[in-house]
């Protein structure tokens, strides 16, 4: 399939993005948004992750706003409290105006899904897409038993069904078609025994054109890297002006922002 | 063996029990709660305890009972949580027991943030609790080297009878790399020593004690952990070396800071500037030698930047290193915020001629 396929129908209207601990929710989550905004769709995100102190999409915040992607999370300082904060305009976005695409990147594993517990009612009178990143290069997801045990957790504790499967195999930068591949084996297991489709199969662009991976049946999601430990910042990126965000990542294209 | 991709705290739980680690006391903090999260589903599938204090001062000493009954044991916190467990080490240190502490260090004084930092630096390496004492003090620069240091915590506690901290930044802790075990299973118990309480039948029985109200008794104590601190100081130190061999200006910084460091480094050198990196991994005891053996080899004139996330802390360490030798210039920044690779390389380059 072509790496350039943004692999959202027009009746993905609510997604949320849910999965285990490091299965890549966020790099999926920011990517989706800024990709979905691109192709002119109105795009809200919203960062439900109250369980995980860094690392979160709000650090992508203002990579995302230059990209036209409204970003939901708590106002100021709040932001950088370990404090389970959701703000009212997150129930706003149950109910998306035509056109609107509301995401929600969700925290890690059963414990971070459970948020999604008290929006329950809404995303059922919406209609919801629950899709569950598998990375099997994590310890507790290596096999389709594990994904399938993570599915339950996260089902159990968010009261809801997983309707989607995103395969983000990836060993951070020694990542390989092969890492990639694996992942496919692994997620068809998990979507033929779970009874889910496989949505797409998100790979970092340098490895979309590889001749095997675009051999692979599903939609294939090219992403840029957004997430980046600081040492990873590409040399001679723009400045931020002094008190304003330090720039996270290196060597990558696209940056994301360590604080806003 | 293959390669699994982790998130540092949870790393750093799966290194302890392959170290050997089977009893972990601890109490959550942020950015240092996937540790205890991690162990409290791992230690029970190897037979291990893991047991979630009502404090940090309450884990420190069950810690303490843990190390005088001789089980390889472990605490993490975050630097509050730290600074409360002040006194429960200076007891074990003085009762001469191993133990491994974390400590994933968060932004201060005070409740401060949960960004990283390594403001920890001076309670770290100083003592921290009262009395004379010292911490063994290992801090990585990557999760693989977080995972690589636990195996070497456990093992150094032990050869010296005393806590060995690991002291990493909260990004250390919150990041995901791939990591190699190169150990399977569970490491070996404590060896067989002549001090830990087993039960007395059949021998002498054994005292766990720091209270010496003779004053003399006090000091041989003194003494002693004197001597033990010395000897690792000879032999114990690590350190890394990194860039150019004979700078025109050599950087200072450990942990996430070095790695950092490293970045703006590469750049600098690729537009054909002399730049060297020295790393301390033994933040103490500090290669205070090895240090000033990389300021000898620089030419004449060349300068020294200590780079913390702090607001200057081992600069002292790399004064003490050059002995007035060398003028150490500073740049950090504290509070949660991490200098980018481009502003150490900034300060490089208004350094260099």
């Amino acid at each position: 399939m072509t790496a350039e396929t943004l692999p959202l129908r027009p009746d993905d209207r609510l997604v949320m993005v849910v999965g285990n601990y490091g299965s890549g929710k966020t790099e999926v989550s920011v990517n989706l948004a800024i990709r979905a905004a691109a192709s002119g769709r109105h795009v809200r995100i919203a960062d439900l992750d109250l369980v995980n102190p860094y690392f979160r999409c709000r650090e992508a915040r203002r990579l995302m706003e230059a990209n036209g992607v409204r970003v939901v999370v708590p106002p100021g300082a709040q932001a950088w409290a370990d404090l389970p904060i959701v703000v009212p305009e997150v129930l706003a976005m149950l109910s998306p105006p035509a056109g609107t695409l509301s995401l929600f990147d969700v925290g890690g594993d059963d414990v971070g899904a459970r948020v999604l517990g008290s929006l329950r009612d809404g995303a059922i009178a919406t209609g919801y897409g629950l899709w569950q990143v598998i990375n099997p290069e994590r310890p507790f997801t290596r096999d389709p038993d594990g994904c399938l045990a993570m599915r339950e957790a996260i089902e159990r504790s968010s009261r809801l069904s997983v309707t989607g499967i995103v395969v983000n195999a990836h060993l951070m930068e020694e990542t390989t078609a092969d890492t990639v591949l694996r992942g496919v084996d692994v997620a068809r297991e998990v979507a033929r025994r779970g009874r889910v489709p496989i949505r797409f199969v998100a790979v970092m662009e340098g490895l979309a054109d590889d001749p095997r991976i675009r051999a692979v049946a599903e939609p294939v999601f090219s992403m840029k890297r957004h997430m980046l430990p600081p040492w990873l910042l590409p040399a001679g990126e723009e400045r931020l002006p002094a008190g304003r965000p330090v720039p996270l990542g290196r060597r990558n294209g696209a940056h994301g922002t360590y604080r806003d | 063996m293959s390669k699994v991709l982790m998130k540092g705290n949870e790393a750093l739980g799966e290194a302890a029990i392959r170290a050997g680690c089977v009893h972990f006391f601890g109490y959550p903090i942020t950015p240092q709660t996937e540790i205890p999260e991690y162990l409290c589903k791992r230690l029970p599938e190897v037979g291990g305890v893991f047991l979630q204090a009502e404090s940090e001062v309450a884990a420190i000493h069950m810690v303490y009972g843990a190390a005088g009954a001789g089980v390889r044991c472990m605490t993490s916190s975050s630097s509050p949580g730290i600074s409360l467990m002040a006194e429960g080490m200076s007891y074990i240190a003085a009762c001469e027991l191993p133990c491994v502490v974390i400590n994933m260090m968060r932004a201060g004084p005070g409740l401060g943030g949960i960004l990283p930092a390594q403001s920890d630096y001076f309670q770290a390496t100083r003592g921290h609790g009262h009395g004379d004492y010292q911490c063994i003090v290992l801090a990585p620069a990557s999760v693989q080297e977080a995972v690589d240091l636990m195996t070497l915590a456990f093992d150094l506690a032990e050869k010296y009878r005393n806590p060995v901290m690991v002291c990493a930044d909260g990004m250390i802790g919150q990041m995901m790399e791939p990591v190699e075990f190169r150990t399977e299973g569970r490491g070996p118990p404590m060896a067989e020593n002549d001090w830990a309480l087993t039960g007395c039948e059949g021998r002498p029985r054994r005292i766990v004690n720091s209270l010496h109200l003779a004053p003399e008794q006090n000091f041989a104590c003194n003494v002693r952990l004197k001597e033990k601190y010395d000897r690792a100081a000879r032999e114990e130190v690590r350190f890394e070396v990194y860039g150019d061999e004979r700078p025109d200006l050599l950087v200072v910084a450990f942990g996430t800071m070095a790695r950092i460091s490293k970045s703006a480094i590469d750049d600098l050198r690729r537009e054909g500037r002399r730049v060297g990196l020295f790393r301390p991994i033994t933040l103490n005891p500090w290669p205070y030698a090895r240090c000033r053996a990389a300021m000898d080899a620089m030419p004449v004139g060349a300068k020294v930047l200590d780079v913390e996330m702090s607001m200057g802390q081992m600069i002292y360490d790399v004064k003490l290193a050059a002995e007035g030798t060398r003028a150490i210039e500073f740049f950090g920044k504290a509070g949660g915020l991490v200098p980018s690779p481009d502003e150490v390389a900034e300060r490089i380059r208004a350094l260099l001629p």
